[in-house]
């Protein structure tokens, strides 16, 4: 799991690559955490690179969404890899996240 | 193959699994899958399973027939019937939904079949999903 912050416009961008498990799950959190809590009220998790997860992993995706919607603040997700589309879809988070296509249109939506 | 109650394990578990996937010539998503399925029920056992600090084996067996893959995961680790695990309300609103609970549920979910069986204080779940390959 590798996780990079890149600044587009008024985005935070964290852009998340590999996977997020079990053994790594506490390293993903802090790395996500650390920008949520450094100020910014707009970020997009863009998971083209996210190519596996597990409940762990989506306990964390949760947690962030739930400490963003308490600072009122705006998180999206794009560009999710089918297969995790999949877990999304299964685990009832499609409908709990503002998922979009590509960083483009989560930007400007 | 053979791991230990360590969650550190389950990066061996992952390796083994894309190697077989390929030997298998699964597709990506499958072998992911059965990798998901596999690390919940493992993740389960080693961070709940056991109530001594104490080295313990659990054993994953793979079979592939004919229009099926069987996992079976063996422990010696305390009674514990995933089966009878009621399922999280998927409908819930992101204010309202708990967070966890989604592993067996995701078992569930991406197998066919989940069998548990409990012989001789040892836990045996079996796993089984229908494939084309």
């Amino acid at each position: 799991m590798n996780t990079t912050l890149v600044k587009s416009g008024e985005y935070s961008v964290i852009i998340v690559e590999g996977r997020v498990d079990t053994t790594n799950a506490g390293e993903f959190e802090k790395a996500v955490m650390d920008v949520v809590e450094s100020g910014t009220d707009k970020i997009i998790l863009d998971c083209t690179g996210l190519n596996y997860i597990s409940s762990s992993g989506l306990r964390i995706f949760l947690i962030v969404h739930k400490r963003m919607l308490a600072k009122k603040g705006c998180l999206k997700l794009c560009s999710l890899q089918p297969g995790i589309k999949e877990i999304f879809d299964i685990s009832g988070f499609s409908t709990i996240f503002s998922i979009f296509p590509d960083q483009q249109t989560a930007e400007s939506d | 193959m053979l791991i230990s109650n360590k969650i550190d394990e389950l990066s061996k578990v992952a390796i083994f699994l894309e190697e077989l996937g390929i030997s298998w010539g699964m597709p990506d998503y499958l072998t992911a899958n059965l990798n998901l399925v596999i690390e919940e029920a493992l993740s389960n056992t080693i961070l709940y399973g056991y109530d001594d600090a104490d080295n313990h084996s659990i054993e994953i067996i793979l079979t592939k027939s004919d229009g099926q893959i069987s996992i079976t995961i063996k422990d010696d680790g305390l009674e514990f019937d995933p089966t009878k695990k009621r399922d999280p309300d998927t409908t819930l609103s992101a204010e309202e939904r708990p967070v966890g609970g989604l592993g067996i549920f995701l078992i569930k979910q991406l197998m066919d079949n989940v069998q548990y069986l409990r012989e001789e204080k040892i836990n045996y779940l079996i796993l089984t999903k229908n494939i084309t390959l």
